[in-house]
This record gives structure tokens, sequence and C-alpha cells, in this order.
């Protein structure tokens, strides 16, 4: 027997096992990379850290948006020892029971996530993570809290920061935060449960810009989850970066004492700058303090209560609320009477009161004073020269021609469609056209005489207030206007680019003389019916308006810009079911003029007036029969 | 008699030097496998890295010692270094149980594993067994004797139990086979038996233990990859099983070896080697066939059982646990590894790899150097083995010849276990990696192992016989 050979057997042997686990080593770990994955799932972890929100800025540098630290009461089920469940309810403010309730939910709710594998929801509870016991508590809260933590040992308080107000208004503008919903934290990566979203206003359009750059932290940790050491030396770690402060047209005081105007009253007050489109002001009423919805706990609270309101707190009635323009219309026929030249500035026409009603006023002989009187037969017969010009034999298709060259001018002036303005929730409003009365009455079955109306900007004409705001605007730039928008500048970069284009109306400048002259007169000559809106130190051009409406007594309407040389302000006053525009909305914009314009308020008298009034419960009156 | 000249002059440096590199490499490892922030110091004595240090030193002075004693005691002695040995393996089944184990004597941290030495006591009283035998004239009584100075202590290990050390004795069957000392008696008694068979030999009693050898560890390779759920995947949508990527491993290395042996072996032999080949091919086919698919036609419980044994499932102790973590460890290294120190998973503070410091200390070390370290790893170990071979043949006495191959089947066995559990080739049974995992008994023995053979090699010319 031959035992020799047998050495090469156990070398083979050796050659055998040694090789093999050197290919096996080579393709675990050189060629494979799942195992590198695999190793990244054990033992990396990524900590997300969010920065605060960028703040937000008016047009005079203040903070109108800003954040405040609050502070989380966190527990670590592994710390805690020797818990003394009434003595820590007592510390806040809670029952035992309510204690022992919030740690059965942290248990069962905290954490939960969907498996992407399987699809189900899965509780991933684990006694070594910290959880938010209890959520936003206040600074005072903590300060009484704090001190006496260090007898519940696996509690500690924890900052994090949310929204602020210091001026307490401007609620409608600027929105409010809110946790995620499921929907948003599936649709984008960015979020994760627990984290704001904006939900209105600004903070909802903006929130791109203002939630920032969530920083990325890679870490080493335990089997037990704890953090070891940051990964690589921290080389693949990323900086939290803060939004970009967003810069804002508007003037928060200006905004503040609009709203303090408003009190007690329904409607809004919309103020642009003319030159830039910037929305200076934009108050709806009734109004609320947007500190009430910060936080969970406020927003359950308080947001069913605002829900609720029959004032419509909530609804944001400057972009939303679809009125009828009443007088203030006017304007645009004459515009549109000059530019196509049916009338000239010294057109003057009876006040018949035989198709629409007016009141008494000397006739018009002149269109400056049609304007100051706001006479209705004038701009009647306005109106019939522009819609029934006769190039058409059949009155019916010169109504429709006719029609459809004013539809024309008037969807120039940005009426009847959406601003594309950084705000959501708003809406178009409504300008006929032939098509809309041909859906209405047939074909060729209407004329002048059907849709008169509309000349005095009642019927089917619906605007929004901030687009009658943008109407003053457009005046006073003598035919051209900037979309209307609150954000001036995103950091530094300026406005969003649709924001920096010019939109030319379809009327000539120089038609905008008389126009503008008949707006003075309103408030300054004998007859002129809004004298109360006069500023002192500045020339007032407005008009008013008395929107007759379905709902109940007419809306107080003004329309104004100042000072008429260089102008400042533009701004639409809507005071619903308060009659008369000369009565409460005239003085109330001239009160915004000059708080805008010398920051300062002299008619103390005036201003108290408006202050105290109280609109919100006049008597409707019965509906009026056309 | 030159043997007083020098101590160290006919030492084999190649082997001396092997070990030196292993035992300086284990530390550093060690240092960052179990390293403490809070205690920096590599000689800090309440750390791990500190004690095996201790250990370190403790066992380069005990191979002091053995080259201070002349190496005829070994032959000499053989019997009652055995039943020392074997006297405190029956003391330490009377120990309260650590972990679930009656393996430790001593206090603390500071006690001995009398089974780890128990392989020097087997190896010393093989050698001096079969020395003692002539090969031509084996019978019945032979194979039972040496058999027996195997098994007794394998079931004293088994009631610890200790499953590792178990099955690190089955290394000795191998030299066993390399002396000649084959189950053939056995097998030819009852052969023989029926009327008209005169056999002298056969084959498969000759060479069962390489064959079941083989066959187990084709086995265990089958059903590891077999249930391997990351599946190939072919051309388009056709998932390739892990049993066809076994098959492919084995039909290339019969083509390498196919290669080699033909450029290698004579012209008139070329018939033959292709004839084994194409046989050993088909076999090693059928055997991975038919445990795969006798695996899969298990029942479930019965399957169960196998895969918690192979560590492929999830059971309340986390078998699977362990070898997907050591697995993501060491795949984890990449080509250069994370760099000293930089584990993220294997290192003790993280202890996503448990036993990362005793045994799983490959992880870390894979983790670490990559495939580079790896590389260096298994080339070590396999210089160290062939080394050992080479000594082994060059001895004149058969004593010292089974002794260097019972130490480098010790070897060979613990390098291919603990290894092949690391990256998914193994069971999971805890044996340590030799001088590379912490711990004092497996340091000890494993020095003292290589001292003696390296004291025995230097002094083969003192041997007449």
């Amino acid at each position: 027997m031959n035992l020799d050979g047998r050495k090469y057997v156990i070398l083979v042997f050796f050659i055998l096992v040694g090789s093999i686990y050197l290919i096996r080593l080579f393709f675990m770990q050189v060629v494979d990379d799942s195992w590198k994955l695999r190793a990244q799932e054990i033992a990396e972890k990524r900590k997300e850290i969010t920065p605060p929100r960028g703040i937000v800025f008016d047009r005079r540098n203040k903070k109108v948006v800003t954040n405040r630290s609050y502070y989380n009461l966190m527990m670590k089920e592994e710390e805690i020892h020797d818990f003394d469940t009434v003595a820590f309810a007592k510390l806040v403010g809670w029952t035992p029971q309510e204690v022992k309730d919030r740690f059965y939910q942290i248990k069962k709710g905290e954490g939960k996530y969907r498996n992407p594998n399987t699809g189900k929801l899965q509780a991933n509870y684990q006694k070594q993570r910290p959880y938010p016991f209890i959520k936003e508590l206040t600074n005072d809260e903590i300060t009484r809290i704090a001190p006496h933590l260090e007898r519940f040992p696996g509690f500690y308080e924890d900052l994090t920061s949310m929204r602020s107000y210091p001026f307490s208004g401007g609620a409608n503008i600027f929105g409010y935060l809110n946790e995620v919903s499921k929907e948003e934290i599936e649709e984008d990566r960015f979020y994760r449960p627990g984290d704001q979203i904006g939900r209105a206003g600004i903070e909802r359009y903006y929130e791109k810009q203002l939630r920032g750059q969530k920083g990325i932290k890679y870490i080493v940790t335990s089997a037990l989850n704890n953090a070891i050491e940051s990964y690589a030396g921290g080389k693949y770690d990323t900086l939290a970066e803060q939004g970009p402060a967003l810069h804002l047209g508007l003037d928060i005081q200006l905004q503040v004492y609009g709203e303090k105007l408003m009190q007690n009253k329904r409607g809004c007050i919309v103020a642009i700058e003319p030159k830039t489109g910037e929305i200076l002001a934009l108050v709806s009423a009734p109004s609320f303090d947007p500190n009430i919805l910060v936080g969970r706990r406020n927003i359950g609270k308080n947001y069913p209560k605002l829900l609720l309101d029959e004032g419509k707190p909530l609804y944001p009635r400057p972009l939303a609320a679809e009125y009828p323009p009443g007088s203030i219309f006017k304007l645009l026929q004459s515009l549109i009477g000059l530019q196509e030249g049916v009338i000239t500035p010294e057109s003057g026409f009876p006040c018949t009161k035989s198709m629409v009603g007016c009141h008494n006023h000397p006739n018009a002989t002149n269109l400056p004073d049609g304007i100051k009187n706001s006479c209705n037969p004038y701009f009647y017969y306005v109106m019939r020269r522009i819609i029934q010009q006769g190039k058409k034999k059949s009155i019916f298709e010169d109504a429709e021609l006719g029609l459809n060259e004013w539809y024309d001018y008037i969807m120039s002036f940005g009426l009847g469609s959406q601003f594309e303005t950084d705000v959501t929730g708003m809406r178009s409003g409504l300008i006929p056209n032939s098509a809309y009365y041909d859906k209405w009455y047939g074909h060729n079955t209407w004329a002048f005489s059907t849709i008169r109306s509309i000349s005095i900007g009642q019927g089917e004409v619906k605007v929004t207030p901030l687009q009658m705001a943008n109407i003053a605007a457009i005046i006073a730039n003598k035919g051209w206007y900037y979309t209307p928008h609150f954000v001036r500048s995103i950091g530094n970069k300026g406005p969003l680019p649709q924001f920096k284009t010019v939109h030319k109306t379809k009327i000539d400048a120089a038609n905008f003389e008389p126009i503008i002259e008949g707006m003075r007169r309103v408030c300054y000559e004998a007859g002129g019916t809004g004298k109360r809106a006069v500023v002192e130190g500045v020339t007032v051009c407005g008009k008013t308006g008395t929107a007759q409406n379905p709902h109940g007594e007419d809306h107080s309407v003004f329309l104004a810009f100042a000072p008429m040389e260089n102008p400042k302000i533009a701004i639409a006053v809507f005071i619903e079911n308060a009659g008369f525009g000369g009565v409460w909305a005239a003085p109330t914009a001239g009160l915004m003029i000059d708080k805008y314009i010398h920051r300062q308020v002299k008619d103390k008298a005036k201003e108290q007036m408006i202050v105290s009034a109280n609109l919100l419960n006049i008597k409707a009156k019965p509906k009026k029969k056309k | 008699m030159r043997r007083e000249d020098s101590l160290t002059q006919h030492v084999d440096w190649w082997l001396l030097s092997i070990v030196i590199i292993m035992l300086g490499m284990g530390i550093a490892n060690v240092y960052s496998a179990a390293y403490n922030p809070d205690h920096p110091n590599i000689f800090d004595f309440s750390q791990k890295y500190g004690k095996q240090i201790m250990w370190v030193g403790i066992s380069i002075f005990l191979g002091f010692l053995v080259f201070l004693i002349d190496s005829d005691i070994y032959r000499k002695f053989a019997l009652p270094i055995y039943l020392f040995c074997f006297s405190l393996l029956i003391v330490v089944l009377f120990t309260p149980p650590i972990n679930g184990a009656r393996a430790w004597l001593g206090i603390g941290s500071l006690g001995i594993q009398p089974a780890e030495f128990m392989k020097i006591g087997t190896a010393i009283l093989l050698s001096r067994y079969i020395s003692t035998v002539n090969v031509k004239n084996q019978n019945v009584q032979t194979v039972l004797v040496a058999l027996a100075i195997v098994m007794v202590p394998m079931v004293l290990i088994l009631l610890q139990p200790d499953a590792g050390t178990f099955v690190v004795f089955t290394s000795f069957f191998f030299v066993l086979y390399r002396e000649g000392i084959t189950f053939d008696p056995l097998v030819l008694k009852v052969v023989n038996l029926i009327p008209g068979v005169r056999f002298k030999d056969t084959w498969v009693g000759s060479h069962f233990i390489p064959i079941l050898f083989y066959v187990v560890f084709l086995s265990i390779v089958t059903l590891l990859m077999g249930s391997n759920k990351y599946e190939f995947t072919f051309m388009r949508g056709v998932l390739i099983p892990g049993f066809y990527g076994v098959v492919t491993v084995i039909t290339v290395i019969a083509l390498i070896a196919y290669l080699v042996l033909r450029w290698i072996s004579s012209k008139r032999d070329q018939r033959r080697v292709l004839l084994i080949i194409i046989s050993g091919w088909l076999l090693s086919i059928a055997v991975s066939a038919t445990v795969n698919f006798s695996f899969s036609s298990l029942a479930p419980h019965q399957k169960d059982r196998i895969e918690l044994v192979l560590g492929l499932r999830k059971d309340d102790d986390g078998k699977d646990y362990n070898r997907n973590r050591a697995m993501a460890a060491v795949g984890s290294g990449g080509l250069f590894g994370k760099g000293y120190k930089k584990a993220s998973v294997a290192s003790v503070r993280s202890n996503h790899v448990p036993e990362s410091e005793t045994d799983f200390i490959f992880c870390p070390l894979a983790e670490e150097w990559g495939f580079m370290g790896s590389l260096v790893i298994v080339f070590l170990f396999m210089g160290m083995l062939f080394r050992i071979i080479v000594i082994a043949e060059r001895q004149r006495s058969t004593f010292n010849r089974v002794y260097a191959y019972c130490v480098a089947m010790i070897v060979f066995y613990h390098f291919a276990v603990n290894i092949g559990m690391n990256i998914g080739l193994a069971p999971v049974i805890g044996i340590p990696l030799p001088f590379f995992s912490y711990g004092g008994s497996s340091l000890m023995s494993f020095s003292m192992l290589l001292f003696i053979l390296l004291k025995l090699d230097s002094q083969r010319r003192d041997v007449l016989f």
C-alpha cells in the first residue's frame, strides 16, 4: 500500500477549501453589492435635521412671520423607572388616566409606518427610542415642568420651533402650518410623519421655498440603535439649510390698521401699489389672530370654531368673494366708450330715469360729471352706444358683435379670469360674453335692452375685490398693471417671473384723463358721491359703488387711488350689506390712504366712527325686483 | 548529541515567522474590534486587548518552556499527558455551566477550556500509538484503539456540550487516513463474511474518511447554496436556483483539475486521469442533486431542523441573525476595506455581530481590510498548512510526522469552519480562528501545539529511528 500519495489528497483538500473561500470572498466583497446595502441597513442610520422655516418680512423689513421656540416633553421608556403616575400627572396638569392613555397611544401609534415590502402598517415602537410625550409646550409651561423632571428619569425636554406672528394680523394672507397628512408623505419624499406643511396662503404657495433644505447626518449605530459616531467622519453629511426669507410688498401696519377698521363688519379691503402690483394690504373681515392656529393643540381647539363661525373668517373674501361691482363698473364703460370713439369727454346724456333708476342730480353735460354723479341713465346710454354700434343690420347680431368687443376690453383689465397671483383659493369672477347669453336666452334673441343692467355693474357681472383694486391700479397707471402679488423678493432673488411682466389694457393712456378727472370730482366737487374719502394733503381719486345683491342690503363699495399726480396706493373697499358706498366704504378707503401715505391718521373722529361702527346686524331689506 | 549547542539552531523559521505574524495581527485586530474609546491604551488589562496581550505573553512564555524541555518527553509521557487532560475534561463536567455549557475551569474571565488542551493530549497519544503500529499488520484491534483515543474525549466534549470542538476532533480521522489506519479491517470483516469473497483491501474502506469529508462538505455547501434566496438571474427572467450554482462550480473545478492534471501527468496516465475526473464530476453532481432533492422532499419540520442547524432560519436564538450580519460585515468590506478601526457592522461597540472578537473575529478583519485583507489571511493559513505538511514529510520518526499531521488537520479544521461560517459556507458552530480570536485557552493550546511541533522538528536529526 503506497501511503505517500495520500499527502496529496490532504493538500488537495487544503487548496480546494482555500480557493473556494477566496472565490466566495471575492464575490461577496468585490462583485456583489447587496451585502454592502445590507450592512448600511444594519449599521448606518440617516438622521434628518429639519431647519427652521424661512422668515417672512413686510415691505418695511418688519418680521411678520417668524419662528418661536417650543418644547416637546420627550420620553424614553428604556430609562423610565419608579414612575409615579399620579405625581407626574399632577406636574403636567393631566389626570392619571390621561397619562396612561397617552402611554398606550404612543406604544400603539407612534412610529407607525407602511412596510414597503408588505404594504402593511407596522408599529415600530422601540423602548430605546425617544418619543414626544407632550408636544409643543410653551416656554412658560416648560419652565414650570422642567425643574421637577429629575424626579422622572426617562423624561426630558426637547427644543422645537413653531411659527409666531408678532403683529397678530394677516391670518388670511399668511395661512398656517399643520402636520403633514399621510397622502402628502406618500406624494413627496421630503416629508416625514410629524413634519409641518403650509396649509393656506403664503405658507402653502411658497412651501417649497420656506421649508428649506433638510440636513442629512449619517451615523453609525449600534444594535441597540444608539448613535456611536458619525459615519466616515461626517464626509457625506449635509447641513440643514433654512429656507430663504420672503420679502412681502405687504405693509403690516396698514394691514393691521385695516383689520381694526373692519372689525364688526363683513367685507374686505385690498390695497395695491400701482407701480409694482405689490399688495399693500389684503383685509378680510371678520378675521382672526393667526397665533391661534399655531401648533397641534391650538389647531385642534380653534380650527373647528373658525370653521363653524357664521362670519366665515377662514373664507378669503378678497380673493374668492364674487360681488357685483356696482357703479364702479361705470369707469370701465367710460374708458371703452372713449376708446371705441362712441363718446367723447364732452358727451352729455340726460338723466331720464326711464330705463334705469337714478337719484336726483343735475343732468351730466360731460363725462367727468357723469362719473361724479354716478348717473345710471348716463352710462346706460354709453353702454348702448358701445353694444349697438349699428355695424350689423340685425340688432341681435349687432349686439352680439358689440358685446364681444366690449368683452375683449374688459378681459384686458384682468377681469373674468384668475390672476396668477401667489396665493391659493382665488376665483375668477364672471364677465358675460355672447356665448354666455346665447346659452341663457338663445342665439339672436337678445339685444342691449336685454342685458342693460351690466352697464351699471349689476346683473351677471361679478368681480372679486382683488380685481376691483387692480382696476384702481390700472386707472392710476393709465392703462397697465402688474399681476397683483405678495412676494416682492424670495431671499434676494426678486419675485417670481410672472410678476415681472407688464400687462397692457386695450385702452390708450390719453383716454384715462377724463376718467381720472371724474374720479377727482367724485371726492372734491359739490354733488360728488365720495367726499368722505378726502384725505388732507393728498388728492384722492375715487368712485363709489352700491352693489345691489340678492343677499340683502346693498354692499357698500369704494374704489380709489392716491395721490392723483403720483399714485402710490390703489384701493378697493367692500363692506357687505352696509348700503350706499359713500357712507362707509369711502371713509374707510380714505383712512387707509391716510395711514399708508402719512403713517399717521389725523382725522381721529372719522377713525373712531368707522372703528366703532357695527355693521354686522343690519336688517336685510326685502329683495328688490328689477 | 549536539542539542545543547543552541536552542534555536534548527528551528523552522518559516513556520515560526508565520506564527509570530499571526499573533501580532491577532492583537491588532482584537484591539480594533473591541476598541473602547474610554480606555484607548492597548495595554489596559481591563479591556479585551489588554488581556489578549497578556495571553500572548503567556503563550510565548509557554513556547519558551517547550523549547527548554527535551522533545523526547512527549513520546515518553504521552499517556500521562493524555490522562491528565482527560481528567480535566471529566472534572469540568461537574462545574456549574456558563452560557449553557460546562466548558470552563477556573475563576471568572481567567478560566481555561480543558477541551482545547485535550487536542494536544490526543495528538500526542495518537502519534505515540500509531508510531508503534505496523500499518501492514493492522487489524480490528489497532483500528479500534486508534478510534478510542480520538472518540472517548469526543463523547465527553459532547456532554459539555461543545459542538465546535467535537467537530474539530474529527480532524484526527484524516491523520489516521494519512497513516494508513483505515476502516478497512472493519469493512473486510463484514465483506469477507460473504462466501467466496476474499478481499485483501477495499477502496471504499481505505478512502472512507476523505470521501466522507467530501460528501459532507458538498452536502453542506449544496444545502446552504440551494436555499439561497438571492438567485442569479440569467438572460432575462430566468432564475437559476442556488443548486445550479453548485453544479456550475463543480464543473468549473473539474475542468480546471483536468487541465492541471493533464499538464503534470504523463501521457500514459492521461486516460486514467480523464476517467477519474469524469467519474468524480458525475459522482459530485449526483451527491449534490441527491442532497438537494431529498432535502426538498423532506417533511417541513425535518427541513426546519436542518435549516436551524445550518443557521438558515431565524429562530429564537437568532442563528440566522448572526450569520446574516456576519456576512453583511464581511461583504461590506469591498476591495480595500473601510480602514483600521472603522468597522461599522462588526465592531464590538456596535454589537451588530455578536462574538465579533471571538468566533466572528474574521468579520471586523474582512470589513476593515477588505478583500485584500481576506486574501492575506487565507494565504497566511495556506502557507502555515503547507509548511506544516513540508515539516511533517521531512521527519524521520513516525511520531513526529503523525503529530505534525495532527497539528495541520486541527488548524485546517479551525480555519475551514471558522471562516466558512463567517462567509456563509459553513454552519454557525462556535470555534475560534487560531491566533486571531480573543481567548486564552485557544491561544495557549494553539501556541503549544505549534511550539511542540517546532521543537520536535528542531530535534528531528537526534532521532535515529
